[in-house]
């Protein structure tokens, strides 16, 4: 009985719950919490469709009376021994767990437990073709370069020539650099390609003695300095942003940078 | 309700006026509690406290929304994948598959490993329609073809990787190649299987039985919706289920491990793998993930992380549990992967 009662609204409960929570994250201009702008449309449109069909299936009874071979197609075999016991419970448990994770808890962007787990700066996140494009237009007028330009150009060594002198403001999360965590803090941000699981986190550098007694790791911070020699002896950073003017900022709408 | 319509409007048998009203009530009954529901479900979305996330700690905060965005993400892929297989099954003419398809085993499954380039939809929403495919009355080993060769060979994929190498290395024909023969080549092992039936679950196969001879007077509307409704029952769950153990090894692992194995010519084809397996992301979209890591690794490793990981990762292996037996899964898996790697290791060699 229970087995056949989850059978037939086991995938109807959870696709609603997927539905509606996508819905409310697109009304509510959160879906970039989780996924890259550009699967905004075609994620919309799908659980609009899937909405739709999910409706529907609300009103069909699968006739099991009436044509007893055919809906037998659309059952799963019942389960059998101990099984048939924990795979109902199971299902109700998923529901459950589900509910919590999509429709209670808050959405909320990765946190620097994340950034422990993927090395900072690893690799060349930040050097692609474009890169060097967006520095070239720029010129000598840095303010429209982001986060990521910024990166990219601390870590490519023929960059810091360029880089040493300038002067902009940068937001992002606070996090610690592991080689001198008292006096230099990264602002950080999560570079997302697909989803928030490829997300890589991305950091400028920054030196502010002291800086854990004001800003709290994982507080989102905007700084305006100018990039110099690192004055940290400690630190594996050669430049960083120097005399920063650095403020408490609200988490921005779009947490990440593509 | 105009997509209740036809069902309510044209009934199959001659039904007794009084049955008909009876049953017209009840999908309006349905549809009132599902809008209710609905409602019911959004009002709490929008009402629950938005301040508990920070009495989280940061590391359920991450898997919750590690999770979650494989979640978000799939979900419309999934559906596509179920709405296709209704159309495969439901409303394509019956013969058309077999009118269509060569008569020789070998070019049949080489064929299907080209279908994906009519259907582009990523791996998660291949695994629903293959079970579609199933149930038509295509070969286990011929879906199997589809099912893996589909997420490579289909031009969403082809755009995402020439865009993100080119012609570098030979990764992009490497990845196509490559996808084709494996696919065909787990099309051909699993065909040589005397009792095909036996690598499907129990429950799927019964389902296949039986979808072979209906003769169907039931609407087609009422059978898609019908149908719509047993494979969401069957998908999600699996996906819920996959996307918690992606999150939870995601949180779990650090990933500088399987970087650090980057420049050996053998560690890093194994260590692409193992990431590929853990992270489950789409293929449409992996070849720009990939890329992201830059010079870091080798491109015989990048070349098997886009080839396993558009055919086996924890949240497909979920899904697929859904329709193939373990034994099968673990077979279909160590070939898939060592295929794979003879493929990596030899893209290595040349390149």
């Amino acid at each position: 009985m229970l087995e056949r009662i989850l059978a037939r609204w086991q995938g109807l409960a959870l696709s609603l719950i997927g539905i509606v929570s996508i819905s409310w994250l697109a009304l509510s201009g959160q879906l970039g919490l989780y996924i890259h702008p550009r699967y905004f449309v075609f994620t919309v449109v799908m659980a609009i469709l899937g909405g739709l069909l999910t409706l529907a299936a609300f009103a069909v009874t699968p006739e099991k009376d009436e044509h007893e071979h055919e809906s037998e197609q659309l059952e799963p075999a019942a389960p059998r021994g101990r099984w048939r016991v924990v795979l109902p419970l199971a299902g109700i448990v998923a529901i459950a767990l589900a509910f919590v994770a999509l429709v209670i808890v808050p959405p909320s962007t990765l946190t620097t437990a994340t950034v422990e787990n993927r090395e900072l700066n690893s690799s060349a996140t930040g050097v692609e073709s474009d890169t060097s494009s967006n520095v070239e237009l720029a010129g000598s007028d840095v303010s429209s370069l982001s986060l990521r330009d910024w990166v990219s150009l601390l870590r490519d060594g023929s960059g810091s020539d360029f880089v040493v002198g300038k002067t902009t403001t940068l937001s992002g999360f606070v996090t610690a650099d592991s080689s001198d965590p008292e006096n230099v803090f990264y602002l950080t941000r999560f570079v997302i390609t697909c989803c928030a699981v490829d997300a890589q986190p991305i950091g400028v550098p920054v030196y502010s003695p002291g800086w854990s007694s004001t800003y709290a790791v994982d507080s989102w911070v905007e700084a305006k300095g100018t990039f110099a020699l690192n004055p940290s002896g400690k630190s594996s950073e050669s430049v960083v942003m120097a005399n920063p003017t650095v403020s408490a900022i609200d988490q921005p709408a779009e947490p990440y940078a593509y | 309700m105009p997509m209740l319509d036809p069902m309510i409007s044209s009934p199959p048998l001659p039904v007794a006026p009084a049955r008909a009203t009876s049953r017209h009530r009840r999908g309006v009954i349905g549809v009132g509690v599902g809008l209710a529901l609905t409602a019911a479900v959004f009002a709490t979305r929008v009402l629950a406290p938005s301040s508990t996330a920070d009495q989280l700690p940061n590391v359920a905060r991450d898997f919750l929304t590690l999770s979650i965005s494989v979640i978000v993400e799939s979900i419309p892929f999934v559906f596509l994948g179920i709405i296709l297989s209704i159309v495969v099954q439901i409303w394509l003419p019956e013969s058309l598959m077999q009118r269509v398809l060569p008569t020789r085993p070998v070019l049949r499954r080489a064929v299907m490993s080209l279908l994906g380039v009519l259907l582009p939809v990523c791996e998660c929403g291949n695994v629903p329609l293959t079970r579609g495919m199933m149930v038509k009355g295509l070969t286990v080993a011929e879906s199997m073809t589809f099912l893996l060769a589909a997420p490579i060979l289909n031009p969403v994929t082809i755009i995402t990787t020439y865009q993100a190498f080119g012609w570098d290395n030979g990764i992009l024909a490497a990845r196509i190649i490559g996808g084709f023969l494996i696919a065909n080549l787990i099309g051909w092992l699993f065909s040589k299987h005397p009792r095909p039936e036996e690598l499907l679950t129990r429950g799927f196969e019964a389902s296949c039985r039986v979808g072979h001879d209906h003769a169907s007077h039931t609407p087609r509307l009422q059978l898609s919706i019908v149908a719509f409704s047993s494979e969401a029952s069957a998908m999600l769950p699996a996906l819920f289920i996959g996307s918690a153990i992606a999150g939870l090894i995601q949180v779990g692992v650090s990933r500088d491990v399987l970087i650090a194995l980057g420049s050996n010519p053998v560690w890093s084809v194994l260590a692409l793998m193992a990431l590929a397996f853990v992270i489950a992301i789409c293929s449409n979209v992996d070849a720009f993930f990939i890329l992201s890591f830059g010079s870091t690794f080798m491109p015989g490793a990048i070349v098997a992380f886009l080839v396993f990981g558009a055919m086996v990762d924890v949240k497909m292996l979920a899904l697929l549990r859904t329709t193939f037996t373990t034994s099968t899964l673990t077979r279909l898996t160590l070939v898939v992967a060592l295929a794979a790697l003879v493929l990596g290791l030899g893209v290595n060699l040349i390149a």
